[in-house]
């Protein structure tokens, strides 16, 4: 039942020198618990590959509490029900953090058996730390103690396009929200809505469809048409996104896309020229990466950093850092205190420093604001695009007010 | 009879007494495994009983599920009080009233129409789930938890798999209980001769209606139990894999056979235990077992084992026993040759290995397989799967003669000492 | 969650959405029916059920991805449907003959077992995510323009090339020898046979055909829509709708219901309607609203599920379809 990545782990101590099985020490758990089959596997690889990336790293330099940190990996087959039957594996195996982020709706599973199961064993807690579900319920109604996001949400994302566009005079004054009809769809509807008055725009008109079925946008666009809006803002990703785009380049409607996930992998080489001058807003930017680390990410992976894999690679160096202010002397790993010491740990990156809000540990990260530019220093998608770097806001101009349905109950 | 109503009871004494020397994991999937069982049980109810295919019983299976949480809901907030153990009963009260209730359209027709009813049904509640946030909880789904009840805390899986295992033997009892009454009794008949079940002054409609009513009603316990299980729905509960998984436990276990779909659900659940997160392709595999049976055990492995206990003292292992041995060989060479050309294909096929190529610059790691290392293009690598199919598809026509003739000879002796019994249906049990 | 009373707003939209979503939703339907066609036929011959039929969709769809990625767009398009086709004759004489003893409901089942291996298969070699299945770029002009919205030349192609099958099936059906034949063949099997005519070469060959059509379509519709390993799926159920409300073994009625369909779900997001607005008719709007729940979903956001109550009352109706003739 393990993962394969473990054999790696015990290779890595052995290269170290550590005593097979690791003496008495009890060696930190990472469970990652992500679509490793079904629609949004390669998303679940990407995180899982990042995740690993750091961890290697920690292990290279002593690992943690004696021994070298353990990953194993979950494959929750793409559904919620799939999750709860992992963690229970997880749990099972021992494990004390567990890793995920590919859906808000799977997020939202995990969050809530990590709180059942911290309520009915005491002593033996589990944290959550959130990788990419942005759904704001995580950190508000859902929120607790041993749930951590580390990435942005729809009103940071929002905020930050409406005003650097703004600025580029790439906004307009009337602006189309289309997005997918859950959790995070409609967060960033009413993100969208609400942050209208700063940006001086009106929204002409709202759609919330389908999510991941539609086959064909053009009805979509021949409605966005008739609105006739000068930006469409869309937290759409993956096939949503891309036919989105798709239709409405077919359709030769000349709008600008305000986007969220335009930067998975594949969205550029499969919109090909109609994605060029679209906006997106997101946690990381190659381009104003200059401290080396997309060079030596490419030497440990055999890739350059994309999508959500910098967002991991600063969560996971955010716990890194955390579990450097813990010591456990070999003995019994307390996630309680490692989640205490989460809470205060804070990491620098080349885009500027990573730490976590303590009232409802959403990550205080920057923003950076890009547009698809032609011929950049990293082109994606083996394409002559990229992103070239329009603003980077930094994280405490970038967070919002902790949401007032959050009620955290702390440890003592 | 004495000797399976034994053989019944180990079954339970070990399904009681092993789980608490197994891991989490273990009691966890042996709950899946029962919660699966009593789907199919309940879902056989109707094809196997009534002659009645269904391609949507994820509807009452979710319905239950829905049902289960909005009382563990209810609980939760202290609006209610009720018993944990006896929270499927909610389940089996929103299985049964919504199982009435489509039940009543759905059998007007019959044969693939009602197989097409069925689907529309379960097909209608997965696309309107994820919009309609008070009763199904949108897209996320509801969530709540176990209450502590009677002195038990229901927090450890442990206890939810010995609640699972109460109801499900229990239901399976009811289900059983139910052949046996002369209401179950007519239901066979319906699936006969419907003809003739109408001739002899029985309303057919109102008796299908009250089958599936019933079928709908374990499937929603079933639902039930997995609610208490995972304490979470969403709408994916009623997507037609779930109404999926149940046809095809139930073929694989035998539809024909009382426990057959027992055999299937649990054969499979544990299968995904231990391979799901070994290989990926287990949804192939799972595939093409069942296309597997469906071509040469139409009536699955139950059928397999009850054509066994029927001519127990009529098997002469000394012809059986090679054949069986030649069989097994043949099926162990194709399985491999499968096994291994699927999972060499799915390792080459794999963005990771795309990933491992690219960061050598395009050469072709060795993969590895079975705790061995294999070069892509290294004849070695191709000649052992090439090998083993050879081998299977050579003794593969000799095996069926030598299986057929040693079951002849069964079949002869059974013709030749033909009891007042008639000879047990074969064939065509599955016709709607 | 306040929303305004609304008066249906369809009448409001100005022409160029209905024009516009009129086109789209004539080439969804055409579309849906080269899938169905095939489905149908089988169906109205064999008495079988098809679950696999949206499979070979997908496998058309593959297929002529990758002759196009290696080899040449058109060749796809040529060898896909041929292929596929081959594929549905084999699965005819050798796994459905084979179980044809145990009833229709047994072969209900082997063809479901195969979309389920079809799907992983795909899954195994191309991967979960959606193949980069594309056009050629000088397909990709605008056909005309029409109030300043292009309109795609590769969606009219779709449409041709379904209009096209469905004449060519038309003609093969009601004009030639074999089109008797096989129309001999699913009216009375019995008499056909008796007759000299070899009705399980014919029973194949429909299968073929229908099999290739699916083939076709998915190597045309796969360029333009998603080509990804839940197609099948996805179509599939909207593909058993057409049927179903067409007339199970109608041909005519699987394109009337197909272009229905299509101009459904073209429409469909543009409605506002919901129950909530239908009962502020009769003055029952804010209680309604106040209910919430279903009384507030619009249509739009249920264009998915209103296809399947379509079917629902078609087969509690009036099973026979629009145009079906039989129980």
């Amino acid at each position: 039942m393990r993962g394969k990545s473990l054999g790696l782990a015990m290779g890595v101590a052995m290269a170290l020198g550590w005593p097979a099985g690791a003496g008495h020490a009890e060696a930190l758990k990472i469970g990652i618990i992500e679509s490793l089959s079904g629609a949004q596997t390669s998303t679940g690889r990407l995180f899982a590959t990042a995740a690993q990336y750091v961890v290697n790293d920690i292990n290279k330099n002593g690992g943690f509490n004696g021994a070298p940190i353990e990953i194993i990996e979950y494959d929750n087959a793409g559904g919620t029900t799939g999750a709860a039957d992992k963690f229970k594996q997880a749990v099972a195996d021992g494990v004390h953090v567990v890793l995920q982020g590919a859906s808000s709706a799977i997020a939202g599973q995990v969050t809530e058996d990590v709180r059942k199961h911290n309520i009915r064993n005491p002593g033996n807690e589990v944290m959550f730390i959130n990788l990419g579900a942005e759904a704001l319920e995580l950190t508000g109604d859902k929120c607790h103690f041993y749930h951590f996001r580390f990435t942005t949400t729809a009103p940071m994302r929002v905020n930050a396009l409406v005003n650097a566009m703004k600025k580029a005079g790439d906004l307009g004054k009337r602006v189309y929200a289309i997005n997918q009809n859950y959790s995070w769809g409609r967060d960033m509807e009413d993100a969208t809505k609400a942050a209208a008055k700063t940006g001086g725009y009106e929204v002409v008109e709202t759609v919330l469809h389908e999510v991941n079925k539609i086959q064909d946008f053009a009805p979509f666009v021949a409605k966005i048409k008739t609105a006739n809006p000068d930006t469409v803002i869309t937290g759409n990703w993956s096939n949503d996104l891309l036919l989105l785009m798709k239709a409405t380049g077919d359709a030769g409607l000349k709008v600008r896309f305000a986007t969220t996930f335009l930067d998975q992998v594949g969205n550029i080489a499969n919109g090909g020229q109609t994605v060029l001058g679209h906006y997106i807003a997101h946690p990381y930017n190659i381009e104003a990466d200059d401290k080396g680390f997309p060079e030596a990410y490419k030497a440990a992976t055999g890739h350059l950093p994309v999508y959500i894999e910098p967002q991991t690679v600063n969560a996971i160096r955010t716990l890194g850092k955390a579990l450097k202010g813990v010591d456990f002397k070999g003995g019994e790993v307390s996630v309680t205190e490692i989640a205490k010491a989460l809470e205060k740990a804070s990491i620098e990156t080349a885009i500027g420093p990573v730490s976590v809000r303590a009232e409802d540990h959403q990550a205080i990260l920057p923003v950076v604001v890009s547009k698809v530019v032609e011929n950049p220093k990293y082109p994606v998608d083996g394409t002559k695009l990229g992103f070239g770097v329009v603003e980077t806001i930094p994280g405490p101009k970038a967070i919002y007010p902790v949401q007032g349905s959050c009620k955290m109950d702390r440890p003592s | 009879m004495l000797a399976r109503v034994a053989a019944i009871g180990v079954v339970l004494a070990v399904l009681i007494a092993v789980p608490p020397l197994l891991g989490i994991g273990w009691q966890n999937a042996m709950t899946n495994m029962l919660i699966a069982s009593l789907f199919a049980m309940a879902f056989n109810l109707l094809i196997g009983q009534a002659g009645l295919l269904s391609f949507g019983h994820a509807a009452f299976f979710g319905v239950g599920a829905f049902a289960t949480l909005h009382l563990m809901l209810a609980i939760e907030d202290r609006s209610v009080s009720f018993s944990t153990p006896l929270l499927p009963l909610a389940g089996a009260a929103a299985g049964f009233v919504i199982g009435a209730f489509a039940g009543y359209f759905a059998t007007i027709r019959s044969g693939v129409y009602f197989a097409l009813v069925t689907l529309a049904v379960a097909e209608l509640l997965h696309s309107l789930a994820p919009h309609w946030d008070g009763l199904f909880g949108g897209e996320a789904g509801l969530s709540s938890m176990r209450m502590p009840w009677g002195g038990l805390s229901f927090g450890s899986t442990l206890e939810v798999y010995y609640l699972a295992l109460g109801w499900t033997a229990l239901s399976i009892l009811l289900l059983w209980a139910y052949t046996r009454t002369p209401f179950g009794r007519l239901t066979l008949a319906l699936r006969d001769n419907e003809q003739r079940v109408r001739f002899m002054g029985y309303n057919a409609h109102a008796t299908k209606v009250i089958v599936f009513a019933i079928s709908a009603m374990f499937s929603g316990i079933a639902g039930a139990l997995l609610a208490i299980s995972n304490e979470t729905a969403n709408y994916s509960l009623f997507s037609l894999h779930v109404s999926a998984q149940v046809v095809l436990h139930t073929f694989v276990g035998g539809s024909t056979v009382f426990l057959g779909p027992v055999i299937g659900a649990s054969v499979f659940t544990l299968f995904a235990f231990f391979v799901s997160d070994v290989t990926r392709s287990w949804l192939l595999y799972q595939g093409l077992v069942f296309v597997l049976i469906m071509l040469y055990a139409p009536l699955g492995i139950g059928g397999l084992v009850q054509a066994h206990m029927q001519h127990w003292s009529r098997l002469r292992w000394p012809d059986l026993a090679p054949a069986y041995a030649l069989a097994g060989a043949v099926g162990a060479c194709l399985t491999g040759a499968v096994v291994f050309l699927v999972e060499a294909l799915q390792i080459v096929f794999s963005p990771e290995y795309a990933a491992a190529r690219r960061r050598l610059d395009g050469a072709w790691p060795p993969i590895e397989l079975f705790g061995l290392e294999w070069q892509v293009f290294s004849p070695v690598t191709w000649i052992v799967p090439s090998l083993l199919a050879a081998a299977g598809l050579l003794l593969l026509p000799h095996a069926r003669r030598k299986l057929r003739e040693s079951w002849d000879g069964v079949l002869e002796r059974a013709e030749a000492e033909r009891t007042a019994e008639p000879e047990p249906q074969l064939a065509g049990a599955v016709e709607p | 969650m306040h929303r305004r009373p609304r008066i249906p707003r369809a009448k409001a939209q100005p022409m160029e959405f209905l024009i516009i979503s009129a086109l789209n939703g004539v080439i969804y339907g055409l579309l849906l029916f080269m899938v169905s066609s095939g489905l149908t036929l089988i169906f109205g011959m064999m008495g079988v059920l098809n679950f696999a039929h949206a499979s070979f969709y997908m496998l058309g769809a593959y297929i002529a991805y990758t002759i196009a990625t290696t080899v040449d767009f058109w060749l796809g398009l040529l060898v896909a449907p041929i292929l596929v086709g081959l594929l549905g004759i084999f699965i005819e004489r050798y796994l459905l003959r084979r179980v044809h003893s145990h009833g229709h409901a047994h072969e209900l089942l082997l063809t479901f077992g195969l979309a389920f291996i079809f799907e992983e298969l795909i899954k195994l070699f191309y991967g979960d995510f959606p193949v980069n299945y594309a056009m050629p770029d000088y397909l990709r002009f605008a056909g005309f323009t029409i109030y300043g919205t292009d309109y795609p030349f590769y969606r009219l192609f779709i449409g041709f090339v379904a209009v096209a099958m469905f004449i060519t099936l038309y003609l093969l059906l009601s004009r030639t020898r074999a089109g008797l034949v096989v129309r001999a063949a699913e009216r009375l099997p019995a008499i056909a046979e008796s007759l000299g005519h070899n009705v399980p070469f014919v029973f194949m060959g429909v299968f073929g055909t229908g099999a290739a059509f699916a083939g076709l379509a998915g190597a045309v519709a796969g360029a333009f829509f998603p080509t990804n390993p839940n197609m099948a799926l996805e179509l599939g159920v909207i593909v058993f709708v057409v049927v179903v409300v067409g007339g199970l073994g109608s041909l005519e009625g699987s394109l009337v219901a197909s272009l229905l369909i299509g101009l459904f779900s073209s429409f469909a997001v543009g409605l506002d309607w919901s129950l909530a607005g239908l009962l502020s008719w009769v003055g029952l709007g804010d209680w309604a609203r106040s209910v919430g729940g279903v009384f507030t979903l619009t249509l739009s956001s249920i264009s998915g599920t209103v296809p399947f109550l379509l079917m629902l009352i078609v087969l509690l109706v009036r099973p026979a379809g629009l145009m079906g003739e039989r129980n």
